[in-house]
């Protein structure tokens, strides 16, 4: 599974992107459990953020849902966090 | 960058019906009816008006992050009558100040660390936050009459350490909220007063002029904030025009980045240039105009037009920016003549009548057609 993270827009209005590759990862399947919640709640057109809020794009096998600050499920803020942490 | 798919879609969809639900961390936290699209707006807008806080508050949260969501509505309107009801310990024309600390959690506000009158302690960055509040509050009323965010004495309320390492610093529609950075890019984001400023006066924004946050007015609604933050600066350090450095976002950079600030209103697209960061992709004129969708449509990019116009006006008028120059753009965002869907063009348009209004038909009208030509945008 390829899960890949674009943040957009915020205060200094800079760009980031990331991605990870679970595919023979010891930790894949708990990588899956969080993908799962996290796009459960996404949306599939992109929210209207607040004024500096960082828009996140998260796409999973070619699947894109948004998200926004400050309003992301814990699931989303840890899947976001642990890409943009984690993957090149 | 190139013209992008993605299109601002404005719709409420958090909820679709007057139920008990969770509400966002934006509404305060914990669980609370929540008033959709399907509650009448006049049944809202009267609720909100209600003398129980019980049933105003939700209603009022209701309205207020509805704003946001519809950005074409406008708050002023809506609140109009509640903003005028008297707030409790405040006193009109003093600041109404609280700090939260959300302990690098992600509820807001989190715990109130500091309230109005209270001494400093010993957290640097609640410091920061409390003085810099007191600094944009300064300004607006005393060189624009305004008091506060909504005109009316709005308690400014702001949460410092949010999240962990977070590389930003918002206002959610009711709060100013800042990251600690993450040490390696970015850090603190109290540390530039200019930043401070440009938070708050996104909530000015949001109380008069209401700019769409997408395209072009949101680029107008990102360059005000950063006018009048860089000009909450200036005036804290008693700069001329002349003497300003017009940079947003000084010191907030971490040592190892290349490059001085955030964003230059006096030399848009220079602020940084660094291996990890990247170059400053702002324009000064609409020769390099950005088509994107990213970003709300480039808001931070593109604002760096409308920043070189505020800019060349106020070092061709010299002196306090704060005064003419300020004045000019203050007339134009409560004036209540601009759409909220204002094009760079309307905008421009707008300070020009505003010059001559307040100013008459001299050096300052004059000045204002100049700066906007300068950058490529028409004045009709």
């Amino acid at each position: 599974m390829r899960i890949q993270v674009r943040r957009t827009g915020g205060f200094a209005g800079i760009e980031r992107f990331a991605e990870v590759e679970t595919t023979g990862r010891a930790d894949a399947s708990e990588w899956h459990t969080l993908v799962e919640r996290a796009l459960a709640d996404g949306r599939g057109t992109p929210p209207v953020g607040v004024p500096d809020g960082f828009s996140y794009q998260i796409t999973v096998d070619g699947k894109t849902v948004y998200a926004a600050d400050p309003r992301l499920t814990d699931e989303q803020r840890r899947l976001i966090s642990r890409v943009l942490r984690e993957g090149a | 960058m190139v013209a992008g798919g993605d299109s601002a879609v404005t719709h409420c969809d958090d909820c679709s019906m007057p139920t008990t639900q969770p509400t966002s961390p934006a509404a305060g936290g914990g669980t609370e009816p929540v008033f959709c699209a399907i509650v009448p707006p006049h049944v809202l807008d009267k609720l909100a008006r209600h003398g129980d806080p019980v049933l105003s508050g939700p209603a009022r949260r209701t309205i207020q992050r509805d704003a946001i969501e519809r950005t074409q509505r406008n708050l002023a309107t809506v609140m109009g009558a509640a903003a005028v009801a008297p707030r409790a310990g405040a006193e009109p024309g003093k600041p109404h100040r609280t700090v939260y600390d959300a302990r690098h959690g992600t509820d807001l506000p989190g715990r109130k660390v500091r309230a109005e009158g209270q001494e400093p302690g010993k957290d640097a960055t609640v410091n920061r936050a409390y003085t810099g509040l007191g600094a944009t509050f300064e300004l607006f009323l005393t060189a624009y009459g305004r008091d506060s965010i909504d005109g009316t004495g709005m308690p400014l309320d702001a949460t410092v350490h949010y999240d962990r390492e977070y590389n930003n610093a918002f206002w959610n529609g009711e709060q100013m909220v800042f990251g600690d950075g993450d040490g390696e890019i970015f850090l603190d984001f109290t540390l530039p007063i200019d930043v401070i400023g440009h938070e708050l006066t996104h909530g000015v924004t949001q109380y008069t002029a209401n700019l769409t946050y997408y395209g072009q007015p949101g680029a107008l609604n990102e360059s005000v904030s950063d006018v009048f933050g860089s000009l909450i600066k200036q005036y804290t350090l008693g700069q001329t025009a002349a003497e300003a450095d017009w940079l947003i976002g000084a010191g907030l950079l971490a040592p190892r980045v290349t490059g001085e600030a955030l964003r230059s209103m006096k030399a848009p697209g220079t602020a940084y240039d660094d291996d990890v960061l990247g170059k400053d992709p702002q324009p000064a004129t609409m020769d390099d105009y950005v088509r994107t969708g990213r970003d709300n449509g480039g808001v931070h990019i593109n604002s760096g037009i409308p920043n070189h116009a505020f800019y060349l006006l106020a070092t061709e008028l010299g002196g306090h920016a704060w005064e003419r120059a300020g004045q000019i753009w203050y007339d134009v965002l409560t004036s209540g003549a601009l759409k909220e869907d204002a094009l760079f063009t309307d905008f421009a348009t707008a300070t020009v009548r505003a010059a001559r209004e307040r100013y008459g038909d001299g050096d300052e009208r004059e000045a204002v057609a100049k700066a906007w030509e300068q950058v490529g945008v028409r004045t009709l």
